[in-house]
C-alpha cells in the first residue's frame, strides 16, 4: 500500500511514470479556470477546447509510441504540413486521402529502416526527414492556400470533433494497453532504457518490426492530425505543423513518458496534451501574451522533467 | 617458416588498419571536397579566397556552436538551447539595459549568461539526471519567450559599433571572425587532446557504466562539457550579433539543429565516444559551400533545404552500416 502510494507520488520503479503530480496541477488549473476565468464555462469554449486538443493528442500518440521503445520522431511537424500541402492539391478527395496516408506510411518506413536496419540515431534519422519533408512541401505549395476536398471539411466540422477524441483515445487504448504490439513496446523499450538493446528479442519478441511498426504508426497519427488541421483551417498551410514535434515531445513528457523508453502511459498523454490545451486556453481567455504563455509552458516543462527521475545521464 | 607465416599476416593487418582507418575518416571531408571539386569546375571564378571568405564568415557563428555542441555530444548528452541563448545575448547587447555599458563590460556580461546558461543545463542533466533533450528544450523554450516578452515583440535597437568594427577587420584577407573561429576550434582540439578533461570525455563517451567504476567523475564531466557548451553559445551569439549589426527577435531557430547536422557530419555519434574537433569544422564548412554550390546553380530554398536533408541522412547512414559490419 505504502509503496503503491510513494510509487504514485515520484513515479519511481512505475511503468506509468510520475503522472499523478501533472494530473493534480491539471485538475488545479481546470477548478481554477472553471471558478475564476469567466469565458471558459460557456459550452461552446469546452467544445473549442476539444477541437484545440484532437491534433496535439493525434500526434501526441504517435509520437508516445515511438518514445516508448526509446526512440523520437521529429519529423511529425512537417509531415503535418506535408499532409494538408498534399489535401490542398486540386484532385477530388477519393484520390488525396488514399495518397496521404500512403505517403505517411512510406515515411514512417522509412524512418523506422533508418533507425532499425541502418543503424541511424533517431535524432538524426527523423531530423533530416524534418528537413527534406520541409523543402517537399515548400515545392508543393509555396504560400498557405488551395482548397480541401469537400469529404475532409464536413468530416471535421462541429460536434463531429468530440467522435474524432473519442476514437481517437480509443485507437491509443488499444495500440498501447489492450494489444500484444503495446506490451511488446514496453519490453522494448525497457531493455532500451536499461542499456541492453538485445533483452526483449532474447525474449522472443521480435524487436525490428515492431520498432519500425511503430514509427510507421507514428507518422499515420501524423497524418491524422494533418487531415482534421486541414480540415480545420479550410486549406493547406505549409507551416502549420512548425513546432508540432517539440509540442508533441513536452506533452509526452509532461505526462510521466520517460524519453529513454520502457516507461509511459495513454492517461499520461492524454493528461499532458489536456494540460497544455488548458494553459493555452485559459491564459488566452485571461489575456496573458504570447509570449509570457511561452514563458509558462517551458518553465512547466522544465520542472516536470527535472522532477522525473531516472538511471541515465544524457539524451 | 614461422617468418613466412607472419609477413603476409601482419600486412593483411596493416592492410585492414589502413582501410578501417580510411572508414574512420568523418563524411564532413568528402562532402568538402566534392562540393569544392564541383564549384571549382563549374564556376572557377567563385574559388577566391575574397568571395569564400565572405560566405564562412556567415557560418562562424554555427562553427563556434559546433565546439560546443560536439562537446556535449560525445558525452552522450546535447544541448538544444543555443538559440536562445544567442537570442539573449543579442537582446542584452542591442537593447541598451545595461545603460551605457563599454562593448568590453558587455562582452564579458554575455559570456556570463553563456556560462551560466550552460552550468544550469549542466546541473540539471549531470546532478538531477533530467533528460537532456527536454531540459535544453525547456531552457530554449523559456528564453524565447523572456527575449520576446521583454522586447514586446519588436527589434530591440542596435549593436555598439565597435563590435561591427571588430567583425569586418582581414588580417591576411581571413574575416576576422574566421581567424576567430578557427583559433577557437585549435584551442578546443588541444584542450581535448592534451589535458586530462578529454580523456574524461572520451572514456565517458565511450562507456559511462566503465568510466564511473574505472574513477572518472561521470556527473563532473557531463557538467563541465555543458557549461564549455554554454560558454561557446555565448560567443557564438557575441558573433551573430556582430554580424547582424542590429538587435533581433526573430533568428536563428534552427541553429541547434544545424550545428547537431553539422557535428553528425563531422563525424561525432551519439552515445559513442570518438570523433574529433576538426570533422565537425568541415561539417560547417560544407554546410557553407552547399549554399554557395546550391545559390550559383539558382536552386530555390526548398531544394536546398532537401539536399541539406539528404546529406545529413547519407553521412549517418554511412556511420551506421560501418558500426553495423
Amino acid at each position: 500500500m505504502i509503496v503503491t502510494f510513494r510509487r504514485l507520488l515520484t513515479g519511481q520503479d512505475s511503468r506509468q511514470g510520475l503522472w499523478f503530480l501533472p494530473l493534480t496541477i491539471g485538475c488545479l488549473g481546470f477548478l481554477w479556470l472553471l471558478i475564476g476565468v469567466d469565458g471558459f464555462r460557456n459550452p461552446q469554449n469546452l467544445l473549442n477546447l476539444i477541437t484545440q486538443a484532437i491534433p496535439l493528442l493525434l500526434v501526441g500518440l504517435g509520437q508516445m509510441l515511438v518514445i516508448l521503445v526509446g526512440g523520437l520522431d521529429l519529423s511529425v511537424g512537417s509531415v503535418v504540413s506535408l499532409t494538408t500541402a498534399i489535401l490542398a492539391l486540386d484532385a477530388p478527395g477519393y484520390v488525396l486521402l488514399p495518397t496521404v496516408f500512403l505517403v505517411a506510411g512510406l515515411i514512417g518506413l522509412i524512418n523506422g529502416l533508418a533507425i532499425t536496419r541502418l543503424n541511424v540515431h533517431p535524432i538524426i534519422a527523423t531530423l533530416s526527414m524534418q528537413i527534406i519533408l520541409r523543402g517537399i512541401t515548400l515545392i508543393l505549395l509555396p504560400t498557405a492556400g488551395g482548397v480541401i476536398p469537400e469529404i475532409v471539411k464536413q468530416s471535421v466540422s462541429g460536434r463531429l470533433s468530440v467522435l474524432w477524441l473519442a476514437a481517437a483515445v480509443f485507437v491509443g487504448w488499444k495500440l498501447i494497453h489492450g494489444s500484444r504490439f503495446g506490451l511488446h513496446l514496453f519490453a522494448i523499450g525497457g531493455g532500451v532504457a536499461a542499456d541492453r538493446q538485445d533483452t526483449a528479442s532474447k525474449y522472443g519478441v521480435a524487436d525490428r518490426r515492431n520498432v519500425v511498426l511503430a514509427y510507421v504508426l507514428c507518422s499515420t497519427f501524423a497524418a491524422v492530425a494533418g487531415v482534421f488541421l486541414a480540415g480545420r483551417i479550410v486549406s493547406g498551410d505549409p507551416n502549420v505543423g512548425l513546432l508540432l514535434e517539440i509540442d508533441s515531445i513536452t506533452a509526452v513528457a509532461i505526462g510521466g513518458t520517460q524519453l529513454t523508453g520502457g516507461v509511459g502511459s495513454l492517461h499520461g498523454t492524454i493528461i499532458g496534451v489536456v494540460m497544455m490545451t488548458l494553459l493555452a486556453n485559459g491564459m488566452n481567455l485571461g489575456n496573458v501574451s504570447a509570449f509570457v504563455q511561452t514563458i509558462i509552458k517551458g518553465s512547466i516543462l522544465l520542472v516536470i522533467v527535472a522532477l522525473q527521475s531516472r538511471k541515465k545521464i544524457g539524451l | 617458416m614461422t617468418a613466412a607465416v607472419k609477413i603476409p599476416s601482419s600486412s593483411k593487418a596493416a592492410r585492414e588498419t589502413l582501410l578501417s582507418r580510411a572508414a574512420k575518416v568523418p563524411p564532413a571531408y568528402f562532402v568538402f571536397v566534392i562540393l569544392l571539386v564541383t564549384l571549382w569546375l563549374t564556376r572557377p571564378q567563385m574559388i577566391n579566397i575574397n568571395v569564400m571568405g565572405t560566405f564562412i564568415r556567415q557560418v562562424a557563428p554555427l562553427g563556434i556552436l559546433v565546439l560546443g555542441q560536439l562537446l556535449v555530444m560525445r558525452v552522450r548528452s546535447i544541448d538544444l538551447s543555443g538559440a536562445g541563448v544567442v537570442l539573449i545575448i543579442n537582446y542584452v547587447i542591442s537593447s541598451g539595459i545595461l545603460g551605457d555599458a563599454n562593448a568590453g563590460l558587455l562582452v564579458i556580461v554575455a559570456l556570463a549568461i553563456g556560462v551560466s546558461l550552460g552550468l544550469v543545463n549542466g546541473l540539471l542533466i549531470g546532478k538531477r539526471r533530467a533528460s537532456a533533450v527536454l531540459v535544453t528544450l525547456a531552457v530554449n523554450t523559456i528564453l524565447v519567450g523572456v527575449v520576446q516578452f521583454l522586447a514586446s515583440g519588436k527589434p530591440p535597437g542596435n549593436v555598439p559599433d565597435a563590435f561591427g568594427d571588430v567583425y569586418n577587420v582581414k588580417y591576411l584577407s581571413l574575416p576576422s571572425p574566421v581567424i576567430f573561429w578557427i583559433v577557437l576550434t585549435g584551442v578546443m582540439a588541444v584542450f581535448l587532446s592534451r589535458f586530462v578533461f578529454g580523456r574524461h570525455v572520451s572514456s565517458v563517451g565511450e562507456n559511462p557504466v566503465a568510466a564511473h567504476f574505472s574513477g572518472v567523475p561521470v556527473e563532473r564531466t557531463v557538467i563541465i562539457a555543458h557549461t564549455i557548451a554554454g560558454l561557446m553559445a555565448g560567443i557564438a551569439g557575441l558573433v551573430q550579433t556582430s554580424s547582424l549589426g542590429v538587435g533581433s527577435i526573430r533568428f536563428g531557430a534552427d541553429l541547434p539543429l544545424e550545428a547537431v547536422a553539422a557535428t553528425i557530419l563531422g563525424g561525432v555519434v551519439f552515445g559513442r565516444g570518438d570523433g574529433g574537433v576538426w570533422g565537425p569544422f568541415f561539417g560547417v564548412l560544407s554546410f557553407a559551400l552547399l549554399f554557395v554550390v546550391m545559390t550559383s546553380f539558382g536552386v530555390p530554398d526548398a531544394g536546398k533545404l532537401i539536399a541539406r536533408g539528404l546529406i545529413i541522412m547519407l553521412a549517418a547512414t554511412y556511420y551506421g552500416l560501418r558500426t553495423n559490419s
